[in-house]
């Protein structure tokens, strides 16, 4: 059931991202770890593409252990907001860590910087995962400007963006705004399969 | 008469001035301690050294063996220009000694014999950038604002007619929005470049703004500014604090 439910978040996100430039994926907190592992397999399919993955939810270190040894995609870039700020100080040359999730410019440097040096044949994404913890660490009205920068960054370089919420309970008045400047929105459900 | 254009090499503050400065400008570098205006001189210097063209940096708050170490961390840095003598490193305190200026206070006689040694260099080297850190330190020594004026003014006419770009630092107390210590140095500079910080969620970060700078229609916008191993990038600073 769980890889069923797995695979066809993998599908809906692929077939998405593929005819959409920013696509939002709205979902319950007990989904996340499921949304995680589709988005590792979309990465894996599009191997050939170059992957931006911006992590302020979960160390970069968590990830590695949920999914092994990550130089099996080294289509993908991770930038880590979180572990610095967490006073984590591990290294990986696959990772770029920010001394916090407040220095948003610097994320936007970073993303500059991974695409400069992108072959101009690859495709570009971005995950931003997620808007929700961004909103824990700055003034929401400052994510919604980062947001609206990045975005407008994304669509005139050609980037594909895929940005997460986590839904939990009500959605807060200022992701509700953000999540609708999105191309398409993917609510997923308990029902979802 | 028309100006050529100075590339200090970083990408997003040229384009705030539709391509560099203007060559033969004179430009204060401000900021507070660890604001990033050493890094910011080296990378100008570095850069041009890459184009071929000559620079110098006279050095008064640092000495030499450190300020080369703290440089092999940036990849922008090329050894190997120190080694072919493109780009010179002068400790002004070894030259000081050497005139004789040991003096806590400055005479007339004295800082033109420190004016003369600076121009000499520069006209020996061929340098087309330059660069003293600091301003601030240097003019120290200098008895009165008159002095000030004239040292910095007779420079810059000097490096101006050579073609020579220069950076001047400038060291003013952390969170003041002030561009010199001794109050003058702004007025003769042709621009102004202020590297400040602002708090965000506790957190410091690095800023850039172009305060002024004659002869070219540039942004005067707030820039985030970063210094990683790459060295100094910018990127528009969010307006929401």
């Amino acid at each position: 059931m769980v890889s069923t439910l797995v695979e066809g978040l993998k599908e809906r996100v692929l077939t998405s991202i593929s005819m959409y430039q920013s696509v939002c994926v709205v979902l319950p907190g007990t989904n996340y770890q499921d949304l995680i592992q589709a988005l590792f397999n979309c990465m894996r399919e599009k191997h050939t593409d170059q992957w931006v993955y911006i992590t302020v939810t979960r160390p970069f270190d968590n990830f590695v252990k949920m999914f092994g040894d990550l130089s099996r995609y080294p289509n993908v870039v991770f930038i880590d907001c979180i572990s610095r700020s967490s006073g984590i100080m591990k290294r990986d040359d696959q990772c770029i860590y920010i001394e916090s999730p407040t220095m948003l410019e610097r994320i936007t440097m970073e993303i500059k910087h991974i695409f400069r040096n992108a072959s101009e044949d690859m495709e570009k994404f971005i995950v931003l995962d997620s808007l929700t913890s961004l909103m824990i660490y700055n003034d929401p009205t400052l994510v919604i400007e980062f947001f609206y920068q990045l975005l407008n960054r994304a669509r005139s370089e050609d980037i594909h963006m895929l940005s997460l919420v986590v839904e939990e309970g009500e959605l807060d008045r200022h992701i509700n705004k953000l999540i609708y400047l999105n191309d398409k929105i993917i609510k997923v459900r308990d029902t979802f399969i | 008469m028309t100006f050529g254009v100075c590339e200090t090499g970083i990408e997003e503050l040229d384009a705030q001035m539709g391509g560099g400065f203007p060559v033969g400008s004179t430009i204060l570098i401000v900021g507070s301690s660890g604001s990033g205006k050493t890094t910011l001189c080296m990378q100008f210097l570095v850069n041009g050294a890459k184009k071929g063209e000559k620079g110098v940096f006279f050095t008064i708050t640092e000495p030499l063996f450190k300020l080369t170490s703290n440089l092999e961390k940036f990849e922008f840095f090329d050894r190997s220009l120190v080694d072919d003598g493109t780009i010179t490193i002068i400790d002004l305190r070894i030259i000081f000694e050497r005139l004789g200026l040991d003096a806590e206070k400055y005479t007339v006689e004295d800082t033109n014999a420190l004016l003369g040694v600076i121009k000499d260099i520069a006209k020996e080297l061929n340098v087309k950038r330059l660069v003293i850190d600091s301003i601030t330190a240097l003019c120290y020594r200098l008895q009165s604002k008159e002095m000030i004026r004239d040292f910095i003014f007779k420079l810059g006419t000097f490096l101006a007619a050579k073609e020579c770009t220069t950076f001047l630092t400038s060291e003013i107390p952390p969170k003041t929005f002030i561009f010199s210590q001794y109050g003058i140095e702004e007025f003769i500079a042709d621009g102004i470049i202020f590297l400040g910080e602002v708090e965000r969620g506790g957190d410091l970060i690095r800023t850039l703004q172009i305060v002024k700078m004659r002869g070219v229609d540039h942004s005067r916008i707030k820039y985030a500014m970063s210094i990683t191993s790459r060295g100094i990038e910018l990127a528009p600073l969010l307006k929401t604090r």
